[in-house]
C-alpha cells in the first residue's frame, strides 16, 4: 500500500522534512479496519492475556459505543470510526537491543534522536511503533533498586497482581468516550512502579511514533510512585504527514503515594492530521506533588486536560500548559484540579498562542470538594495572538463547595507589543526573530521547566513555528 | 403519563393560553402583528421542549420544580388600577421613600401596569414612559423594530411561554438630544403564589440621549410557587447614555428568569447594575451588544443568596465593533446553603479591533455549606485587543477580621462590615441615594 504525503505550505514547513516522512509499511499483523468486538477479541488474543482483561475490553467497547460524542471542544464529528486501524502490530518482538530493532524502524528513531538522547539523558527508554513498544531498556542500576519500567503489555505479562491492582483505577473506562474506546483498544505505552524511597534522578522517557495511514494509536500508561518516591517521565510523539486524518487516544494513569513526586512532560508534536484525545489523571495523597508539563505543538485537534486528584492533606497539584495553534489547527488544551481534600494546593499556569487563523485555548476546572477546607488554588492563563485571523478561548470552571479556601483566577489575551518589537528592532534584530524572541520569553515560565534538552528542543519547535510568520 | 400525552396536554395549556392572551390583547388594541406573534410562539413553545440539563446554560441550575408546576400557574391575573401611589403595596411605597413626585413611575402588579405617572417635566421633554400595551397601541411604529429585535421567541421555550402569555412591562422612549430630567423608576409585585408573570419591556434612547432608569421587583414570601419569565431590550442610539438599575427583591417562592439584552450604539454607554437578592432559583441572562465604534458597557452586579437560594447570573459581553470598551464586576455572598453560578463570556469579533474588556469575578463564601462555581471565558477573534478576566472565590479573610477585631469588634460585628464593604463597590453605582440605602438595609437584613 503506497501513501502519498502532502504538503502544507508556511507554518510547520519544516515539518514534514524534519518528521513527517513515513517508512514503507511493514508490520506482522495489521488488524482489519474498523471496530468489532471480534476485533478486540483479537487484540487480547494475540497479546495472550488474562481473560479479565479480554472481558474488561469488550465491555468497554460497549460502553464506547454507548457514550454519545461530545459536543463541546473542538470539531470531533468528522472522525470515521470505521475506516481506522484499531491494532497494527510492527515487529514480532519488543527488544531490549536497538540492534534487533528492525532497520527501517531504527533509521527512524535514530532521525528522531531517541537512541541518543538516551546515551546523554535518560534513565530508560521506551519506544512504541504503531500499536506495540518495539525497544524498551532501562538502567541496570534502577532495574537493580526495584524500578519497573516496562511497556504497558509487559506490565501485564510480567505484574499481573500489581497490574490489577491499579489498572483502571484512576480513569474507568466509562469515563468518556475516548477513554472507553481506549479500554477497548489500547495496546503499548508504559507501566512504571518506583519503590518507596527510590528517587530516579534522570528522567525515563517514551517516544510514540505512528507510521501507518489511517491508523489509531491508543497506548495506555500507568505510574505508580511509591511513597516518598521520585520520577521525572517524559514523552514525546511525531507521526508522518498524511493526507487523511489519523486518531491518537491515550489513557494514562498515575498514582503517587504520601510523599511522593511524579513529573510527568509531554511534547506532543504530532503531525497536522492527527486527532489526539487524552485523558490523563493522577491522583495524589498525603503530601504528595503530580507536576503535569504539557506542550501542545502539533495534532490538528487536541482536547486534552490532564488533571490532578488532591486526595489527602498536604497534597498538592501543578499543571504547566503549553498550546500552540497554527494554520488548520485547534489545540483545546488545559487542565483540571480537583481538591479532595483539606490542606491542599494547586497551581496552573497556561500560555497559549494562536497564529495564521489557529485556534488555542485554555478549558479547566478548579473543584474544591464538601470538606476540603484550607484549600489554595490559583489559576493564570495568558494568550498571545498573533495576527488578525487567529482565535483564542479561555473556559475556567470553578467549582467551590467550602468556604474556608482562596481560588484565584486570571487570564489575559494579548498581541505582541508594539513597544517590544519596535525595542528589539531598534536594536537590529529582524522583526521575525524579534517576534520569536518575544514568544519564547512568553512561554519562558514554563520551558524554564523542562530539563535543559528539552528546553532546547521546545525553543526549536517554537523557532520552526514562528519561521516567516510575523506581519 | 407517556411522552406522547404529556405533549399533548402541553400543547392543550399553550394553546389554551395563548387564546386566552391574544384576546385580552384583542380587547385592549394590541396591532394584529403582535397578536400573530403571540399565536406563533405559542406553536414554538408547544414543539420545543423545557432546556435540556445537559445544555451549558442549564446543567448547573434546577428548574424542574417550574416546569413541573407551570400548568397550574396563572398569567393572567388581574392587577386593581391604582388612582395614584396610596393605592400601592405598601412594601412598593417604601421602596418610593417618598420620592415617587420626583420620578417617572410605572407599576405593574401581577399581570396587569397599574399606575403609570409620567412626570410634567418628563412629557415636556417628549420622554414616553407607559405600558408596553399602551405602548403597542400608541406607539406600534416604534416597537416594530425592537420588540423581539434582540430577544427572540424561540430562544428557548421559556421564552416562547414568555411570549405567548406576554403582559404588562415599560415602553421608554427617550428623543434624541434629549436628557431625561428625572429618573424613570419601573416597580413590578406580585401579589401572591401561583401568578406567572411574563412582562416586557423596550427602552429606547435617541442619538445623544440620557436617562436613568431603575426597575425593581418585589413580592412578599408565600407558600407555593410562582414564577417570573421577564424580558427586556434595551438600545442606545449613538453618544447616548443610560443608567440601568436592575434590582430583584422577590419573595423565596418565585422562580425568576430574566432575559436582558442591550444594544449600544457608536460612542454610547450603559451603565448597567443588577442585583439579585430574592427569589428561591433566579436565572438572568444579561448579554451587551457593543454595535458601535467606540461603545462602551459598565456592568456591575452581585449576587447574595441565603437559606436554599439558587443563583445562577450568566452575562455577555459582545464587541462587535472597533475601539469598544467593556468593563465588568460581578460579586457573589453566600450563606447557609446557598449557591450561585456566575458563568461569562466575552466575546470579540473579527475586525473588532483596539477591544479593552474586562471581567471580574468575586466571590465571598460565608459558610462551608455555601457553593459558588464561577466560569469566566473568553473567545478572542481579532489580535489587536486587550482583554482580562480574574475570578476569585474565599472566605472572610482572617487578617481584616483581626484587624476589626483588635479594634475591640465582636466576631459577628467585624464580619458584618467586611460583608457591607464587599458590596460597596456595585452599591456606589446605584445613582438614587434613596435606592442605594433601601439596597444597604437589604443587605443587612440579609447579613442576620
Amino acid at each position: 500500500m503506497t501513501t502519498e504525503p502532502t504538503t502544507t505550505v508556511g507554518i510547520r514547513d519544516g515539518y514534514a522534512e524534519k518528521y513527517g516522512f513515513h517508512d514503507d509499511e511493514q508490520h506482522v499483523f495489521k488488524s482489519k479496519m474498523g471496530l468489532t468486538p471480534e476485533i478486540v477479541a483479537q487484540i487480547s488474543d494475540m497479546k495472550g492475556e488474562p481473560k479479565w482483561m479480554r472481558d474488561y475490553r469488550l465491555k468497554a467497547l460497549e460502553i464506547f459505543e454507548k457514550k454519545p460524542m461530545p459536543t463541546w471542544g473542538g470539531n470531533v464529528g468528522e472522525i470515521d470510526f470505521k475506516n481506522i486501524y484499531y491494532y497494527v502490530k510492527p515487529t514480532s518482538q519488543e527488544t531490549k537491543s536497538w540492534d534487533d530493532v528492525p532497520a527501517d524502524m531504527k533509521r527512524t528513531f535514530d532521525k528522531l534522536g531517541i537512541p541518543e538522547a538516551e546515551q546523554k539523558f535518560l534513565s530508560g527508554v521506551g519506544a512504541q511503533y504503531d500499536s506495540e513498544v518495539v525497544y524498551h531498556k532501562i538502567k541496570e542500576s534502577l532495574e537493580k533498586q526495584g524500578v519497573i519500567f516496562l511497556s504497558c503489555d509487559h506490565g501485564l505479562k510480567e505484574h499481573e497482581e500489581l497490574f490489577k491492582q491499579y489498572f483502571g483505577t484512576v480513569i474507568p473506562s466509562s469515563d468518556n468516550k475516548f477513554a472507553a474506546l481506549n479500554s477497548a483498544v489500547w495496546s503499548g505505552g508504559s507501566f512504571i512502579y518506583v519503590p518507596k524511597g527510590v528517587k530516579v534522578d534522570v528522567p525515563l522517557q517514551a517516544y510514540f511514533r505512528i507510521n501507518t495511514k489511517d491508523m489509531g494509536q491508543f497506548e495506555r500508561t500507568l505510574i505508580i510512585v511509591d511513597e516518598g518516591a521520585y520520577v521525572h517521565y517524559v514523552e514525546g510523539c511525531t507521526a508522518p504527514v498524511y493526507s487523511s486524518d489519523s486518531l491518537h487516544s491515550a489513557v494514562v494513569e498515575i498514582i503517587v503515594k504520601a510523599g511522593g513526586r511524579c513529573r510527568y512532560t509531554t511534547i506532543q508534536n504530532w503531525s497536522n492530521n492527527v486527532y489526539n484525545l487524552v485523558t490523563k489523571r493522577a491522583l495524589a495523597y498525603r503530601d504528595a506533588t503530580m507536576e503535569w508539563v504539557d506542550g501542545n505543538l502539533g495534532s490538528k485537534l487536541t482536547m486534552k486536560y490532564p488533571s490532578v486528584y488532591m486526595m489527602e492533606p498536604g497534597a498538592h497539584g501543578e499543571i504547566l500548559s503549553i498550546a500552540f495553534a497554527g494554520r488548520g489547527q485547534h489545540q483545546d488544551a488545559g487542565g483540571k484540579v480537583v481538591h479532595c481534600a483539606p490542606h491542599t494546593t494547586s497551581k496552573i499556569i497556561s500560555k497559549s498562542i494562536s497564529k495564521d487563523g489557529g485556534r488555542a485555548g485554555y478549558r479547566g476546572l478548579v473543584k474544591v470538594q464538601k470538606g476540603a477546607t484550607d484549600c489554595r488554588s490559583n489559576v493564570n492563563c495568558d494568550a498571545l495572538l498573533l495576527d488578525e485571523a487567529s482565535r483564542s478561548d479561555t473556559y475556567p470552571y470553578m467549582e467551590i463547595e467550602e468556604d474556608r479556601v482562596s481560588i484565584g483566577h486570571e487570564a489575559t489575551v494579548s498581541k505582541i507589543g508594539d513597544e517590544q518589537l519596535f525595542y528589539l528592532m531598534s536594536r537590529g534584530i529582524s522583526k521575525d526573530d524579534a517576534a520569536a524572541m518575544i514568544v519564547s520569553g512568553f512561554i519562558e515560565p514554563i520551558v524554564k521547566e523542562l530539563p535543559m534538552e528539552y528546553a532546547v528542543e521546545m525553543n526549536r519547535l517554537i523557532q520552526l513555528q514562528m519561521e516567516g510568520s510575523v506581519g | 403519563m407517556t411522552t406522547a400525552d404529556l405533549q399533548i396536554q402541553e400543547r392543550n395549556l399553550f394553546t389554551d393560553w395563548s387564546a386566552r392572551a391574544t384576546a385580552r390583547a384583542a380587547d385592549a388594541g394590541e396591532p394584529a402583528w403582535a397578536l400573530e406573534r403571540r399565536s406563533a410562539a405559542a406553536a414554538t413553545a408547544a414543539a420545543m421542549s423545557y432546556p435540556d440539563r445537559g445544555d451549558d446554560l442549564w446543567r448547573r441550575i434546577d428548574f424542574r420544580t417550574a416546569e413541573a408546576g407551570i400548568a397550574g400557574l396563572d398569567p393572567f391575573a388581574p392587577g386593581p388600577r391604582a388612582r395614584g401611589v396610596d393605592d400601592l403595596p405598601a412594601p412598593v411605597v417604601a421602596r418610593m421613600a417618598g420620592e415617587a413626585g420626583n420620578a417617572g413611575l410605572l407599576v405593574q402588579r401581577d399581570s396587569d401596569v397599574v399606575l403609570e405617572q409620567t412626570h410634567p417635566a418628563l412629557e415636556k421633554q417628549g420622554v414616553v414612559l407607559c405600558s408596553m400595551e399602551r405602548a403597542l397601541r400608541d406607539h406600534g411604529a416604534r416597537l416594530a423594530d425592537t420588540l423581539g429585535a434582540l430577544l427572540h421567541a424561540d430562544e428557548d421555550r421559556y421564552a416562547a411561554i414568555s411570549e405567548t402569555v406576554r403582559s404588562g412591562g415599560a415602553f421608554v422612549w427617550v428623543p434624541d438630544g434629549v436628557e431625561a430630567a428625572l429618573p424613570l423608576r419601573l416597580f413590578q409585585w406580585m401579589d401572591g403564589p401561583g401568578r406567572l408573570s411574563a412582562p416586557r419591556s423596550v427602552i429606547v434612547l435617541g442619538r445623544g440621549a440620557r436617562a436613568t432608569v431603575i426597575e425593581e421587583q418585589l413580592s412578599a414570601t408565600a407558600e407555593g410557587l410562582a414564577l417570573h419569565l421577564g424580558g427586556t431590550e434595551v438600545f442606545l442610539g449613538d453618544d447616548a447614555k443610560l443608567v440601568y438599575g436592575t434590582l430583584q427583591d422577590w419573595g423565596r417562592n418565585v422562580f425568576h428568569y430574566g432575559n436582558q439584552r442591550a444594544r449600544i450604539g457608536r460612542g454610547a454607554e450603559l451603565q448597567w447594575i443588577q442585583t439579585l437578592l430574592g427569589g428561591r432559583v433566579v436565572k438572568s441572562h444579561s448579554y451587551f451588544d457593543l454595535a458601535g465604534s467606540g461603545a462602551q458597557a459598565f456592568v456591575h452586579g452581585f449576587m447574595f443568596g441565603d437559606g436554599r437560594q439558587h443563583f445562577h447570573l450568566h452575562t455577555l459581553q459582545r464587541h462587535l465593533a472597533d475601539h469598544t470598551t467593556s468593563d465588568l464586576l460581578i460579586k457573589g455572598c453566600l450563606k447557609d446553603h446557598a449557591r450561585s453560578v456566575y458563568q461569562g463570556l466575552i466575546q470579540v469579533s473579527e475586525g473588532a479591533q483596539r477591544t479593552d474588556a474586562y471581567q471580574a469575578n468575586r466571590n465571598l463564601l460565608l459558610s462551608d455549606t455555601a457553593r459558588a462555581d464561577s466560569i469566566p471565558g473568553l473567545e478572542i477573534l481579532a489580535n489587536d485587543v486587550r482583554c482580562t478576566h480574574g475570578a476569585t472565590i474565599g472566605n472572610v479573610d482572617e487578617e481584616q477580621m483581626y484587624y476589626l477585631m483588635s479594634r475591640g469588634l465582636q466576631r459577628s460585628e467585624a464580619q458584618r462590615l467586611i460583608v457591607e464593604g464587599f458590596f460597596v463597590p456595585v452599591l456606589d453605582r446605584i445613582p438614587l441615594e434613596s435606592v442605594r440605602e433601601q439596597l444597604r438595609d437589604a443587605i443587612e437584613h440579609k447579613i442576620g
